[in-house]
């Protein structure tokens, strides 16, 4: 889901730094009116840090595997964190890894980091609800999120690609990308629900956001 | 913070970090701007250039490209079979069109310079360092505190992670997609672990004192780093200039 370098012209890369500079400015803003900003700090780098090594999280889906993405289970828990975080994150895995891309850290950022705050959002609706509640909505904010950075990967990717795509070869490889993601969704979402009600039974403050 | 501002090395590269930064992302978004085969000589010499400037070792840049080159190869695989009017060559169904092989082409080289110069010139600066010189480049002090201590818990993390995936497997019960309950659990056995970890850690860095220090003033730019930052401005501006003349 990360957007290699070179794969997009200069000017998405620097439309994607300046949307993501953007929406850094709104998060932080929203985080410095709360009484004491750096109190979550530990939760905040512990989930980065999470979001960092989710790519050593392998679950079996024969022939291959998939690995969590973790954008949704952030937003969740993470609130208006979950988009520096995931900033910080994809910075740190395109410098030491070249995961993603230097010039294209914007544009991940938005892909994955606006469906994280929108996973949050999503979950903040459930209200003070049962546990059946929680793990529908920690599903639908999970596996959503994946849905919708899957939809932004494909966006971003098949505008920005130096070729003509015709209409019908890029309704399909839209098609072939949804149906590939629909697994991996489902998985994502069920882990995300998995999470929450664990969470709910041992430290229902962790669900409360940040 | 000066000294964190200031990367060592015995190589071409820029000392200052803060410059290794301006001259990684002046290339890589000066090689994005390039949308002409024509220009590819050009680009592939100034980043060879670069790479050679850094004194990185080949073998070991090399190594480092493996993982993102493995979407490079998908998208060359696709994109000269997909994309484009004109056949070059048909086998079966299969043809090769000239128009997929131009992009996939371009897109392989502009790939290749921006990672080879990113990893040359930043991946070689320590993470501390690196850390201190954006902040000293106006990033949130925000986003350094997450930085820093996401650098503190990911190896925590990592180890944990480890413990807990062999012990599952040694009680039989290996990650499995029937079982997306079971990757819930190591996870959140793994956040509950780490936060009540990160949390003590935390309050005892409070209690040192963390954050209350003032920034320490930025050290002059050498003359030298800012002569390769222009070296890299003009070189970028040659290819634009290229790129449009083509």
């Amino acid at each position: 889901m990360h957007v290699p370098d070179g794969f997009l012209p200069l000017g998405v890369t620097l439309a994607g730094y300046a949307g993501a500079a953007a929406v850094t400015a709104l998060c932080l803003s929203r985080i410095a009116r709360r009484p004491d900003p750096r109190a979550d700090m530990p939760r905040v780098a512990m989930l980065t840090a999470a979001f960092f090594a989710g790519s050593l999280i392998h679950i079996p889906v024969p022939p291959t595997s998939v690995h969590l993405l973790l954008s949704g289970l952030t937003g969740v828990l993470l609130g208006w964190f979950a988009f520096p975080a995931i900033l910080v994150g994809l910075f740190f895995q395109a410098v030491m890894f070249g995961h993603g891309g230097i010039t294209t850290l914007g544009v991940n950022a938005l892909v994955i980091g606006l469906p994280a705050l929108a996973a949050g959002a999503l979950f903040r609706l459930r209200g003070a609800g049962g546990p059946a509640r929680d793990a529908v909505f920690g599903f639908a904010a999970g596996g959503g999120a994946v849905l919708l950075a899957a939809g932004f990967f494909a966006a971003v990717v098949i505008a920005g690609l130096p070729a003509h795509l015709d209409g019908e070869l890029e309704r399909r490889a839209i098609g072939v990308l949804a149906l590939a993601m629909l697994p991996l969704a489902a998985i994502e979402g069920a882990v995300v629900a998995s999470i929450v009600g664990v969470l709910r039974r041992v430290d229902p403050g962790l669900l409360r956001g940040v | 913070m000066s000294e964190l501002a200031t990367a060592s090395t015995g190589t071409g590269l820029p000392r200052d970090a803060r410059l290794r930064i301006g001259v990684a992302l002046t290339l890589g978004f000066g090689f994005a701007a390039v949308t002409r085969l024509e220009v590819v000589p050009a680009m592939l010499a100034v980043a060879a250039l670069a790479v050679v400037a850094s004194g990185i070792a080949p073998r070991a840049l090399a190594r480092r490209m493996r993982g993102p080159g493995a979407l490079l190869v998908a998208v060359l695989l696709v994109l000269p079979l997909t994309v484009g009017q004109t056949e070059l060559a048909r086998l079966g169904p299969v043809s090769l069109r000239a128009e997929g092989l131009e992009a996939a082409a371009l897109v392989a080289a502009r790939f290749g310079c921006i990672v080879a110069v990113a990893l040359a010139y930043l991946s070689t600066v320590p993470v501390l360092r690196l850390i201190g010189a954006l902040r000293a480049l106006g990033v949130p002090a925000l986003l350094a505190d997450i930085a820093l201590l996401m650098l503190r818990y990911l190896d925590e993390v990592r180890g944990e992670l480890a413990r807990m995936r062999v012990a599952m497997a040694l009680r039989g019960r290996p990650l499995s997609v029937w079982r997306p309950g079971g990757a819930g659990l190591l996870l959140a056995a793994l956040l509950l672990r780490a936060h009540h970890r990160a949390d003590r850690l935390w309050q005892a860095m409070r209690a040192r004192g963390w954050g209350a220090a003032p920034p320490e003033a930025q050290p002059r730019v050498a003359r030298a780093d800012l002569m390769a930052l222009g070296l890299a401005v003009a070189a970028v501006a040659a290819l634009v200039w290229l790129d449009r003349a083509a």
